[in-house]
């Protein structure tokens, strides 16, 4: 079986990178060269692995580790290799990125950074493939770890340090509905092997009570609203290779522990669950994306536009849950290939968005838009690549992105066929021009973002001195556009490993979703054949510019003259440039019962009063689910903390009392009363 | 052989694109008791435009000068889509592609306007955005009264559905809510004013600001087919019942025209809004999408 050989191998060279980085310690450039090669060949063995069980189907793998909760086993369906396509796709291309990028931490502890790279890879390879409560739960955990010390890896800043305890409290707490989850199963199947939680023996409400555990757990981890507020704080503090595999991989992770719960364990459950699903998906892509607009840090944007892209893959799988409890297969499966669509997109377009703001980052070293401009002529290849990524985010045609957006905007017209009557036609009335207001606003933030970041002039000397990335990290940006516009043109080949993926499930039948001409994607809803073509609009972009081109042969060639900016006949310069801040004011304005903008103007007051104080205009934002939610509850535990304080005093006398009260009730307690 | 077709048709639309401006132009002057620009004005400035020189700002980057190509390409082939002549090529007339593309081009000329690094530009582009974000849910909103029967996003069958349906009142409240939509996406008073000449006040010609010649022709072009696409698709969708009689192509001339003079009066009676008033006219927009889906 080559399947399980390729799988060992992936583990093996992952493991030894983490054990590479303590025999090259000395040397920072070897240290990056071993250990990111190491880790670059473990994700080629990944993708390997997948696509030959793609090929040959499942494969069952017995690690050599013994617990003493029985044998751990490994079984890898289609959909762990789906996913564990993803790790290897874009694990690949951030192995090669972190050559380049790793040179900013030659002088800041680079070995364990590498060190933890490696682990972190292993871990989520893991979480993907294990088929052991016990083994998932330990991955799981060692995930979360290894991503923790990452996002602390600059523990000097006290940005990070803070950004990453928000993170492992708020992880934790995840974990603890997993966990829950899984134990409920397990005790129902009387076994802990995956294959067995599937028929378990639980009442319907305590279906109830795991599905709730589910959706909190892996929701904290996606960074599902309102549990999503660590998510914009410890993605932008970690490294941005690491950024980009959080972002592009590891949120995808609650992703397939949702799909393993809903289409396995759980099985179909009542519409409520579906229901719920796209309640908070529709909240978490419009409150994700209106964070993400008004954000002038780059990196923070893109972490809340993940918020958003989850907020969307949630949409597929909700709907799809509604299909498969009212018993439409054929939906179901086109509603569950476009949350999985979109999950392989957003790994894409998002790891080559953070890898490209990595890339200003290190020629900049400032992540504020306002700081930045005109990078496009001293970063000419970096901003194509984000062009692209950013054309691909905002669900343009024809890249990948438009295409799962599509597919999501179909799901959600063919809702009313399973929830009859008028609460489908208001759900599907509400979710489609919400989403398609996600989708507006999208494309506003990375206009926005793209414009601000390298058009016209730089506004700071910073953004004036940069150079182009390091080669190794523009190949690894041209390998992730190049997929994002394959997987746009084609997006039979995706949609046909989906279908192979899905039609294990026995509530969803994918044969609609493939069997057409290749160019053509037409979800056979058994309605009707609209469709569309992604290859027959570039062909139709092509002729419209062809149009444009006849010119050329009409009027001879253009003429140009250069003349400067029109500026009211001053002499143009960068602060008048339209910032990211003015950009979104209006948006701002009319979301204002959401975001709470308020003002900040600080005056010099040295200055002379009278003519050219130097004014500081900060806008900021009142975070609305830390002041409603997060907030009361710190208050809470601080108060009964507060109260605890009073009863202990430190007197050991008052103690010995306590405990002498205690052990009294419990002695009448035990007697029966 | 469909996509040859759709070719056909976006260059018959490209071509006929700047007439209905001119329609518009002519009725809406006709209305304030002026003579007005020749019916074919819009014409002898785009060919003058063309052979002129362009002046370009040496701020700018490679993305300033594709925009306008992009711009026109996009608008150029959402014309391909409407189903006019294609009215059943599967796998090609999506509405979601027809809208989509349409943000492609914005999205390119947004992306321009923050190019020229001058204030006006950044703030025509930032309204132009601003507006685009209002505008898409009361677009879809509307568009799906029609959608949700028809159960597709294909616009033929959209529009043959909405031929072989009866007039409701579901349909005239949607065709309300649908031609809000299209005075405010083509950047028509009360939302936006094409005539302004004051930098502060422009939205659409505050982004191409520094365009000229031969771009500012394609951006000017493109913006007619645009307008043209939603003239046209109002008309398929929600003016389907053959008012004008059976043959189709004469009945589909009189609609334009139709659209093209209730626009000059939409735009005769009523002044431009303050810009945070346009919320408040795409919500009306947004009610009665709403009401309509509900009494369908």
């Amino acid at each position: 079986m080559i399947a399980s050989d390729l799988y060992y191998l992936m583990l093996l060279l992952f493991s030894a990178g983490v054990v590479s980085v303590f025999f090259t310690r000395s040397n920072a450039k070897l240290t990056n060269y071993i250990a990111h090669s190491i880790a670059l060949m473990g994700s080629a063995a990944a993708i390997l692995c997948a696509i030959f069980i793609f090929i040959q189907g499942k494969v069952v793998v017995a690690l050599p580790v013994v617990l003493p909760f029985g044998p751990i086993g490994t079984s890898i369906d289609y959909l762990s290799a789906y996913f564990l396509l993803i790790v290897g796709v874009v694990g690949a291309a951030t192995s090669i990125y972190a050559y380049g990028y790793s040179r900013e931490y030659y002088n800041c502890r680079l070995p364990l950074m590498a060190g933890l790279y490696n682990a972190f890879l292993l871990s989520m390879v893991l979480v993907f493939t294990v088929s052991h409560v016990v083994a998932f739960i330990i991955a799981w955990e060692v995930m979360s770890t290894v991503s923790f010390l990452l996002v602390n890896h600059e523990y000097e800043k006290k940005v990070s340090t803070r950004a990453a305890y928000i993170y492992i409290v708020m992880t934790h707490i995840g974990t603890i509905f997993i966990i829950t989850a899984f134990l409920l199963l397990a005790t129902g199947a009387g076994s802990m092997d995956f294959s067995q939680l599937k028929g378990s023996l639980v009442s319907e409400n305590s279906r109830n009570i795991i599905f709730l555990c589910v959706l909190i757990g892996f929701g904290t981890k996606a960074g599902m609203v309102p549990l999503h507020i660590w998510l914009p704080r410890a993605h932008p503090a970690a490294p941005s290779h690491v950024s980009a595999l959080m972002s592009g991989v590891m949120l995808k992770t609650a992703i397939y522990g949702m799909c393993r719960f809903f289409l396995e364990f759980l099985g179909t459950g009542p519409v409520w669950w579906g229901n719920l699903i796209l309640v908070l998906a529709i909240i978490t892509a419009v409150i994700g994306v209106l964070y993400a607009f008004i954000e002038h840090d780059i990196k923070r944007l893109l972490a809340y536009s993940s918020v958003e892209n989850i907020g969307i893959i949630l949409l597929g799988i909700g709907a799809g849950m509604v299909f498969m409890s009212k018993e439409q297969p054929f939906l179901a499966g086109v509603a569950f290939s476009a949350a999985l669509y979109h999950v392989f997109n957003h790994a894409l377009f998002k790891s080559l968005l953070f890898m490209g703001a990595g890339a200003v980052l290190q020629a900049t070293h400032t992540k504020d838009m306002e700081q930045l401009g005109g990078l496009i002529k001293k970063m000419p290849y970096t901003a194509v690549f984000c062009l692209v990524s950013s054309v691909a985010i905002a669900a343009l045609p024809p890249l990948n992105g438009f295409v799962s957006e599509w597919l999501t905007f179909q799901v959600l017209l063919f809702l009313p066929q399973a929830l009859v009557g008028i609460t489908g036609k208001v759900f599907s009335a509400l979710l489609i021009p919400l989403l398609g207001l996600t989708g507006a606003l999208a494309a506003a933030c990375f206009a926005t973002s793209f414009g601000i970041t390298f058009l016209a002039k730089p506004r700071s000397k910073k953004a004036e001195q940069a150079v182009e990335a390091a080669p190794s990290m523009l190949v690894a940006m041209g390998m992730l556009a190049g997929m994002c516009v394959v997987l746009g043109l084609w997006p039979r080949a995706m949609l046909t490993i989906l279908s192979q993926v899905l039609v294990r499930f026995p509530s969803i039948d994918t044969r609609g979703l493939v069997g057409y001409d290749w160019y053509v994607l037409a979800p056979a809803t058994g309605q009707s054949d609209g469709g569309i073509s992604t290859a027959a609009i570039v062909l139709l972009l092509l002729s419209g510019l062809a149009i444009a081109m006849l010119l050329h042969f009409i009027f001879g060639k253009e003429k140009v003259a250069v003349g400067e900016t029109w500026t009211c006949g001053i002499v143009p310069n960068y602060h008048m440039e339209y910032t990211a801040t003015g950009f979104s004011k209006s948006i701002r304005m009319v979301f204002n019962s959401i975001v709470h903008p308020y003002f900040e103007t600080l005056i010099n007051a040295n200055d002379n009063k009278y003519y050219g104080r130097k004014l500081f205009y900060h806008v900021r934002i009142r975070y609305l689910f830390v002041s409603v939610v997060y907030r009361p509850i710190n208050e809470i535990i601080i108060r009964a903390a507060k109260f605890m304080k009073s009863i202990q005093t430190g007197s050991v006398q008052l103690y010995v009392g306590y405990i002498m009260a205690v052990t009294v009730v419990i002695l009448i307690w035990s007697t029966g009363w | 052989m469909n996509i040859l077709l759709s070719v056909i048709q976006a260059l018959g639309l490209v071509l006929l694109a700047p007439l209905v401006a001119g329609i518009i132009k002519t009725a809406k002057a006709g209305l304030q008791s002026r003579r007005g620009p020749r019916i074919f004005q819009l014409y002898f400035d785009l060919i003058k435009l063309l052979a002129k020189d362009s002046v370009v700002s040496p701020t700018v980057s490679w993305i300033f000068k594709i925009a306008p190509y992009i711009y026109f390409a996009a608008s150029a082939a959402a014309a391909a889509l409407v189903p006019i002549v294609t009215s059943q090529s599967s796998g090609v007339g999506d509405f979601f592609t027809l809208i989509y593309l349409l943000a492609l081009g914005r999205f390119f000329l947004v992306l321009a306007s923050l190019d020229g690094g001058s204030a006006f530009g950044g703030m025509g582009g930032a309204r132009e955005m601003f507006i685009a974000i209002l505008v898409e849910p009361a677009l879809l909103l509307s568009i799906l009264t029609v959608a949700s029967k028809a159960q597709t996003t294909n616009l033929g069958l959209m529009a043959s559905h909405a031929a072989s349906s009866s007039l409701s009142l579901a349909y005239v409240f949607a065709a309300i809510a649908f031609f809000i939509v299209l005075i405010a996406e083509t950047g028509r008073i009360p939302v936006d004013n094409p005539d302004t000449h004051l930098e502060l006040t422009m939205i659409h010609e505050g982004m191409v600001l520094e365009y000229s010649g031969r771009k500012l022709a394609l951006i000017f072009w493109a913006s007619a087919v645009k307008q043209m696409i939603m003239i046209l698709l109002f008309i398929l969708l929600f003016l389907p019942g053959n008012v004008f009689g059976s043959t189709i192509f004469i009945g589909i001339v009189l609609k334009v025209l139709l659209v093209a003079v209730s626009i000059a009066i939409a735009e005769t009676s009523t002044n431009k809004m303050r810009l945070f008033k346009v919320p408040n006219f795409l919500a009306v927009s947004c009610l009665l999408s709403l009401l309509a889906l509900v009494a369908q």
